[in-house]
């Protein structure tokens, strides 16, 4: 038997703050798919706000923390493809003009995944142990879709979920206008695209909006939270390892 | 003013960092089977009264045909030195050109099968504005010189354009009302063509 | 109506409240977006045809100044004369030069980005030259006196009722009880008003979708057909456009005709396409007598060589427009400026100033989508990204945005301090909370404007995976030191 590959855990600073169950559901899952799960303390946040705000000095010295970080594992993971779009795809942008460092990013970028496109992928994951007897949507983030090109993947996890049923969004493909500062930024336009996005999910017979994102959650839950919206929100890693029996995002 | 030459080039070239290569020749997917019958069936798509003759005996009475069809009277504009040799009985032919309540009669000198597409080269006998002006263009096509694709118009052409070159797909169409189709905005509401197979 | 980009997050709270706006875009996003969609379906390998239109562009650009003299030396031999110009004023004053030395009075246009850009219409007016729209959605809005709010869907954003109200105020000599109910009915007026000014104009002016070197000539698509009526029933034809529209042949434009409809409206190929090359020949009872092109640079040069060259490889398709959520909430008005949407955010900030249009490359939440349906594959994110390091480089970006990241960053590049900072900062959260979320902070008041923000479930990860080690480490000391899974290396 070879040995079980060492799987280093970027929690995201969002989930570290927000919604730790998700960083031990991801290690519950990582364990399940046979993986030796470490979380460097070394880690903070991805740098995306810096880069995305153009202010590249900071991205250059966080972005170098984490590759630091995460470089001696085999595989890095991520429960979100935002923070790991950053650093798959961004981060070899940021050293485009430091060629020691550029190599280094890039050796780490081809070793990062979205946790449930590494679940199935990767570890040939094809079902969970978990029940949850809901209708849930599941909303595709814009860089899970098309920097990770992570689709299928949560939609055949959660296939697996005893007692709990798909209900799709009509709109799979528009942002729900999160966008990070951008929410901060421009909160009117946010808000109308959060509106769309949450009419749509109201519109399928499911009682829980998931994803794999906890940003775009937050602003949905925040925003139906605000119109006094009932969808229960979830990150689908907490469904996946069985823990959906606790709380939902923004519940008391 | 004359500046403006000399100063737009060496912006141009004291910027350029790096040259792209030459592009690979593209080849696109190709129209299988019957280049007239593919022609045909792309053009009727677009609201196009696509008909296939036998021959140049049947052109008349299609004319005729098409005319009854719109409740227009029994008379059409062909341009002075048209190629187009038809004796059209029953029908008066005028050689000014088409008003915007006209019927004109063209001559098709090539088509496009990929598209479904009317290529005409302006020339003598041929003038360009005779495809906008009227409110039915009544196109006459042998089916033979229907082309695979755009890149064969501009083969058969020699490499030398004429002044103007129009790629008819349809009448005359827009959707900036409301983004809902309506025909005949400037060009012919309405399109025939008759494709003469032999 | 906003006409300054300065002024983008005002206009677009006033788009965001126009009830009409709403069902527009809404018909926006089925009718172009979904076409697009059943187009590149139906066509082979889409993509494949995109990396050819974008190796055709990428070669156009980066050898702009052969192109640009062989079409020169193109047109010239077709008898036509090309003129160059630096920025906007010289281009209306070549423009107007042209005009004034064929006597021209009356002008009739097909549609045209450019002269928009460097706002010809005002100009000639003001110098006594009447200038007639004739694109249907380009007339509509000339004569409600407002800028295009979409760069191939100029009034999409008028009802059917808001457009007879402006036929009925302009259209004064037609009888006022004529109905204009039905599009139809104000299509074919729109005909039959046009058709007079076509038949009477001095000159035509259109724009080009492409120049094509080796032959000489410019192309422009259209359904109406205007743009031929332009050219072809007055005594000259202008042809005015930017300098990067060139490409080396009619072999190149045949690829590229294949991307700009199906990107643009889903159509495999559009209603008309023209290929223009100089005057009417000897033989020909048509056509202009003189031809003349036009070439506007206005800040295109000078992205050459830059993050954002990429940009010059635009087709106007406005794909990227029709696909982009903020686009899709706000419309084009609010942008304030001649291209809007995802193309207007990488172009605008190069060409006016990222002082002027910085709010153009910061209002994308970097979703992605219009990269993803663009063409040429211009990287749209990836240059609005740039236009903001640029503006955080010039200390151009608001204080209280990057004294905040500055705050943030610092404490992220110190994982020890970062770690503390969370912990607080979670602890402060959940007292703030109430029933499961926070209402309002000091700070962040964009986010908590419009939306809650969800309590923390409890101590920050970081804290819980320490504590839950600690625990872990110490059970195996008392165990007897067995091995574990988790064990730290």
């Amino acid at each position: 038997m070879t040995a079980k590959p060492r799987v280093g855990l970027f929690v995201t600073c969002l989930v570290d703050l927000v919604r730790p169950q998700v960083g031990f559901a991801a290690v519950k899952l990582l364990e399940q798919a046979g993986c030796q799960v470490e979380v460097p303390a070394a880690q903070t946040c991805c740098g995306q706000p810096a880069w995305n705000a153009g202010a590249d000095a900071h991205a250059v010295d966080i972005a170098r923390q984490t590759i630091a970080a995460f470089e001696g594992f085999d595989h890095v993971v991520v429960p979100s493809g935002s923070c790991g779009g950053m650093i798959k795809r961004h981060y070899p942008e940021v050293f485009e003009k430091d060629e020691a460092w550029l190599a280094r990013a890039r050796a780490l970028a081809a070793k990062t995944h979205e946790l449930m496109s590494f679940l199935v992928k990767v570890r040939g994951m094809s079902g969970v142990t978990a029940q949850f007897a809901k209708t849930v949507c599941v909303h595709d983030s814009c860089s899970s879709l098309r920097e990770m090109g992570v689709k299928a993947e949560p939609r055949a996890l959660l296939g697996s979920v005893s007692g709990l049923t798909i209900d799709e969004l009509k709109d799979q493909q528009t942002c729900c206008g999160f966008g990070g500062l951008f929410s901060v930024k421009y909160p009117e336009i946010s808000e109308r695209m959060a509106d769309d996005k949450i009419a749509d999910a109201l519109s399928t017979k499911a009682t829980v909006l998931t994803g794999g994102d906890l940003g775009c959650l937050l602003h949905l839950k925040g925003r139906m939270a605000r119109q006094g919206k009932a969808l229960e929100v979830r990150h689908a890693a907490e469904i996946l390892a069985d823990m959906g029996g606790e709380p939902a995002l923004g519940e008391p | 003013m004359s500046g403006g030459r000399e100063a737009i080039l060496q912006s141009i070239r004291s910027r350029r960092l790096v040259q792209s290569p030459k592009p690979q020749p593209y080849s696109a997917p190709k129209t299988e089977g019957d280049l007239a019958e593919a022609f045909a069936q792309r053009l009727s798509f677009w609201q196009t009264d696509v008909r296939m003759l036998d021959s140049m005996a049947d052109v008349p009475a299609a004319v005729a045909d098409v005319l009854r069809g719109k409740n227009m009277a029994q008379r059409v504009h062909i341009a002075p030195d048209s190629a187009l040799a038809l004796d059209l009985p029953g029908i008066e032919v005028l050689r000014e050109p088409p008003g915007q309540n006209d019927a004109a009669v063209t001559e098709v000198p090539f088509a496009i099968a990929e598209t479904g597409t009317l290529a005409y080269p302006a020339g003598k006998g041929r003038p360009a504005s005779w495809h906008f002006r009227p409110v039915l263009e009544i196109a006459v096509l042998r089916a033979s010189d229907v082309v695979p694709e755009l890149e064969d118009v501009l083969k058969r052409l020699g490499g030398v354009l004429p002044s103007t070159l129009n790629l008819v797909s349809g009448p005359s169409r827009t959707g900036d009302i409301e983004q809902t189709m309506e025909l005949g905005a400037h060009g012919p509401k309405s399109l025939a063509v008759l494709v003469v197979k032999s | 109506m906003n006409l300054d980009p300065r002024n983008f997050q005002q206009a677009a709270r006033e788009a965001l409240n126009d009830p009409l706006l709403r069902p527009a875009l809404g018909r926006m996003k089925t009718h172009f977006g979904a076409g697009r969609a059943a187009a590149v379906a139906r066509y082979g390998d889409f993509e494949a045809l995109r990396e050819a239109g974008k190796a055709i562009r990428d070669y156009a650009v980066t050898h702009l100044d052969e192109l640009l003299t062989q079409f020169e030396r193109s047109v010239v031999a077709r008898g036509g004369t090309v003129h160059w110009a630096r920025d906007a004023a010289e281009a209306r004053d070549l423009i107007l030069g042209i005009l004034r030395d064929a006597g021209a009075k009356t002008v009739t246009k097909g549609k045209s980005m450019v002269t928009e850009e460097i706002a010809l219409n005002p100009f000639l007016e003001a110098n006594g030259i009447v200038p007639v729209e004739t694109d249907l959605g380009e007339y509509i809005v000339q004569l409600r006196h407002e800028p295009p709010s979409h760069i191939i869907a100029p009034a999409f954003h008028l009802s059917k009722e808001q457009v007879a109200e402006t036929f009925f105020a302009s259209h004064t000599d037609l009888d006022p009880k004529r109905s204009l109910v039905e599009r139809n009915a104000l299509v074919q007026e729109a005909r039959a008003v046009l058709r007079r000014s076509f038949e009477s104009a001095d000159a035509g002016i259109t724009g080009a979708n492409f120049l094509s070197a080796k032959e000489g000539a410019a192309v422009i698509v259209t359904n109406e057909g205007n743009g031929d009526l332009t050219r072809l029933l007055p005594k000259m034809h202008i042809v005015v456009t930017g300098i990067e529209k060139v490409v080396a042949d009619m072999n190149d434009v045949a690829v590229l005709l294949r991307l700009l409809p199906r990107s643009a409206t889903g159509q495999p190929i559009s209603t008309y396409v023209s290929v223009m090359a100089g005057r009417r020949g000897a033989d020909e009872s048509d056509g202009p007598q003189a031809f003349h092109v036009v070439l506007v640079d206005n800040g295109r040069s000078k992205l050459i060589g830059t993050e954002a060259q990429d940009v010059l490889r635009c087709i106007r398709c406005s794909a990227c427009i029709n696909h982009c959520p903020i686009y899709g909430a706000i419309g084009g008005h609010a942008y304030g400026a001649t291209y809007m949407g995802p193309i207007g955010a990488a172009l605008n900030p190069g060409v006016m100033g990222v002082e002027n249009a910085a709010h153009h490359a910061n209002a994308s939440t970097f979703c992605g989508r219009c990269a993803e349906v663009c063409p040429v594959k211009i990287p749209l994110p990836r240059i609005m990204r740039h236009w903001r390091a640029v503006e955080h480089s010039k200390g151009l970006a608001p204080r209280s945005i990057t004294a905040g990241l500055g705050v943030w960053a610092f404490a992220a590049k110190r994982p020890g301090l970062y770690r503390l900072g969370a912990s607080v900062m979670a602890w402060f959260l959940r007292m703030m909370g109430r029933r499961g979320t926070v209402h309002a902070l000091p700070v962040m008041q964009g986010w908590f404007a419009v939306r809650d923000f969800p309590v923390p479930q409890g101590r920050t990860f970081q804290a819980q995976w320490k504590a839950r080690r600690q625990n872990a480490a110490e059970r195996i000391g008392l165990e007897g030191g067995n091995s574990r899974s988790r064990q730290q290396r």
